[in-house]
This record gives structure tokens, C-alpha cells and sequence, in this order.
């Protein structure tokens, strides 16, 4: 490529020349800029997983309560049922911390918990309310929800993916789950122990709660282009 | 224009043409033909992984072909020196069917004739992948990373019922 240097002094031959460079020299901030952006990810965000499912169940009053109530909020979903002896009641402890751990994300829309029990032939809303009471659950932050039986299993089975089934002596074997969606109903993470890493749901709903506060205007397409690079966080 | 010399423009005009074709192909083939690359979904301890209580590989044969809900399956398949466990799995046909594979001693490989379900089993990772089966009929699966010196008896059945 010797040709292309041009001697010290020599103006441009032609103006074909200069578009050349021009060509190349964009060529190349551009391809810095990408590489730039790829290895320093100066915006994390979370995958979008895959579309969380909807539902029209009743809460723990006794109320509707669909997946639209909680358009525009960003959701931490768990799975239980009261009767719970297994892992399952670790995973109420989890989500009673998280609720003590709220207040101390910045955000702007309201950040939610809910939990469903795929136990509705004993949990009505009464039991419901006094299990989740005992939990310590602020009602207006933690909902309770449950349904029939069969939109329960297409909602955690089909949708979550979360697998359940009963046993003889009425108790459930349930795997262990969490799922964060934000406020366009998209899973956004996925925690499938008993034992999360809370700092890590907090980071989570803190950097969700960060994508709606800042992917606005022109940020927006910043905020793209961190999906595109997968600007996920390590 | 710049001036190139004319077998170096030859090089360089082949070379993106490659560039464009695999690049294409890639595209094409992940967009219009649906293929997916199977990418390790989660670590765990190889040695603990077939202890009960441990993991769903660690249930009992018979509860690894788990449904979802109707028509949506998963199944969790433990490949080991020299079989599959379950070998003979049983869904409905129409199920969508998400194999969860892993090893609990060396390298094993996952391959579903009739599917694009293709996948290298590590030990201490998990291969995911997912297919839908429309048409009922057996199809076999069998391990396609030599393993040993049992390596041919590693196969099995998925058997979709009418
Ligand atoms: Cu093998």
C-alpha cells in the first residue's frame, strides 16, 4: 500500500484522494469506537431473556390481579405455596430481605415483589394474607397471587419455565426460582437457587431501575448498543 | 483513485468476497433456518452432580422427562462412560422438548437425528437446547465425542407418540 502515502508538501492529486481517506479515516474511528465500546462498557444493562408470561390471577385481598397491574414496574417473581417444608420457605426469607433492601435502590418507578402459590386448593386469599403477614410483607410492595390450577401451570411451567408437581402426600416438589421483568414485561434475570446472591438481585433492580431512568432520548440508542455489544454485567 | 497493484487488488477483492459470503451464511443461517448455537448455561461440580437432592440429574431416572406444562417438556440427561441416562424418553407429538445435557466424568457429545439438536457435553456445563417435534416417530440420539472404548454404546431414544 505504498502508493497510498502521499510525500510530505505534494498536495492531492485529485479529489478521489481525499475521499479515500476520508473513507478510511471514518472506517477507522469508527471501528475504534466499537472497540472502544465493547471492552470498556461505559452502560451495563441485563439480557432480555425472553417475554414473561401474562396472567389474571387474585391477590391476597381477594382482587384481581393481572400481569398488566404491574406494566411500567420492575418485578422480582418467586414460587411457593404455604405449606411449605422445602427449600421453598428459604426462598420467602430471600424475598423478605429483598423487601427490606427496597428503599436503598434509586428508582423512580415503583419496584415490586410478587410471589405465587401453586397451591390454590389450600391457599385462599385469607391464608395467603396471614403467611405473607408473618413474612413481614408490606402488602402495597409484596403481592400474593394464585388462580386455577391449569393457568397456574401454564404461567410458571409454560412460562417461567419453572417446573412443579405434587406428590402424594400433598406436598410439592418445586425448583427453586427467581426472575426479575422489568416494566415492559421482559425477563430480564433469572436466579435459579434457594440461595441467591441478594447484593446481586439489589444490583439488578438498581441497574433496571438505571436503564429507565437514563435510556432516554439520544441515550437510547447508547443503550442499544449495549445490548448489541451483550454489555452484561461480569 | 489510489493506485494497487493489480494481483494485491485481486487478493483483496477475493478476500472480501469470502468475508461477505461466510458472513451471509451466518446470517442466513441463524435468521431463515433457525440454528442455534449451544452455549454453556450454567456451571456446576461434576462430582456432585448425580447426587440426589443435588441437582434435577440427581433425581431418579424417571423424573428427569419433566413436564412444564401440556405439550412443553424438559429433560435432563446425564451422559456417562458409556451410556445415556434416561435412554428412552417419551413425549406426546407437538411437544416443544428442551434438553438439558451434561457429563459427570469426560467429554461426551449429544447429537438428535431428524433435529438440529447437536451439542459437545462438558463435564461441569450444561448444553441447552430445544426443538419441537411435529411429527410422531422414533428418533435416536446418540454421543458423537469418542469417548472411550464403550463410545458405541452411547445412544439412546426419544420416542414421539402419536
Ligand atoms: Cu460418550
Amino acid at each position: 500500500m505504498a502508493a497510498t502515502v502521499t510525500k510530505a508538501g505534494t498536495p492531492y492529486k485529485s479529489s478521489g484522494m481525499l475521499i479515500w481517506r476520508l473513507f478510511f479515516g471514518l472506517f477507522g474511528l469508527m471501528a475504534a469506537g466499537v472497540i472502544w465500546f465493547s471492552t470498556a462498557r461505559p452502560i451495563t444493562v441485563l439480557p432480555r431473556i425472553t417475554l414473561a408470561p401474562g396472567f389474571y390471577l387474585s391477590d391476597q385481598n381477594g382482587e384481581r390481579f393481572t400481569s398488566e397491574d404491574l406494566r411500567g414496574q420492575i418485578v422480582l417473581y418467586n414460587f411457593t405455596y404455604t405449606n411449605c417444608t422445602d427449600p421453598c420457605v428459604a426462598t420467602s426469607q430471600v424475598m423478605a430481605e429483598v423487601q427490606s433492601r427496597l428503599l436503598t435502590v434509586d428508582a423512580s418507578v415503583p419496584l415490586k415483589l410478587v410471589t405465587f402459590s401453586i397451591d390454590p386448593d389450600r391457599d385462599d386469599a385469607a391464608q395467603m394474607a396471614a403467611y405473607s403477614t408473618e413474612l413481614g410483607a408490606d402488602g402495597s410492595v409484596w403481592h400474593w397471587a394464585t388462580g386455577g390450577a391449569k393457568q397456574l401451570k401454564s404461567v410458571i411451567g409454560g412460562g417461567f419455565g419453572v417446573f412443579y408437581d405434587v406428590r402424594e402426600d400433598g406436598r410439592f416438589k418445586l425448583d427453586p426460582a427467581f426472575f426479575l421483568v422489568d416494566g415492559s414485561g421482559v425477563i430480564r434475570a433469572e436466579y435459579r437457587t434457594e440461595e441467591p446472591d441478594i447484593d446481586i438481585i439489589m444490583r439488578d433492580f438498581g441497574l433496571l431501575a438505571a436503564e429507565v431512568d437514563h435510556s432516554e432520548g439520544i441515550y437510547r440508542f447508547a443503550y442499544e448498543a449495549a445490548h448489541l455489544f451483550s454489555c452484561y454485567p461480569r | 483513485m489510489i493506485h494497487v497493484d493489480p494481483r494485491e487488488r485481486n487478493f483483496i477483492i477475493g478476500t472480501t468476497i469470502l468475508l461477505l459470503i461466510f458472513g451471509t451464511a451466518v446470517l442466513v443461517s441463524s435468521f431463515a433456518f433457525g440454528f442455534q448455537v449451544p452455549a454453556p448455561v450454567e456451571r456446576l461440580d461434576p462430582k456432585l452432580v448425580a447426587t440426589p437432592g443435588q441437582s434435577p440429574w440427581g433425581d431418579p431416572v424417571e423424573e428427569r422427562v419433566r413436564e412444564l406444562a401440556p405439550n412443553k417438556y424438559e429433560v435432563y440427561i446425564l451422559a456417562q462412560a458409556w451410556n445415556f441416562q434416561p435412554r428412552e424418553i417419551r413425549v406426546p407429538v407437538g411437544s416443544t422438548v428442551t434438553f438439558m445435557v451434561t457429563s459427570k466424568d469426560v467429554q461426551h457429545g449429544f447429537r438428535l437425528d431428524g433435529t438440529n439438536v447437536n451439542m459437545m457435553v462438558l463435564p461441569g456445563e450444561v448444553a441447552k437446547l430445544t426443538a419441537t417435534f411435529d411429527e410422531a416417530g422414533t428418533y435416536n440420539f446418540v454421543c458423537h465425542e469418542y469417548c472411550g472404548v464403550g463410545h458405541h454404546t452411547m445412544y439412546g431414544q426419544l420416542i414421539v407418540e402419536p
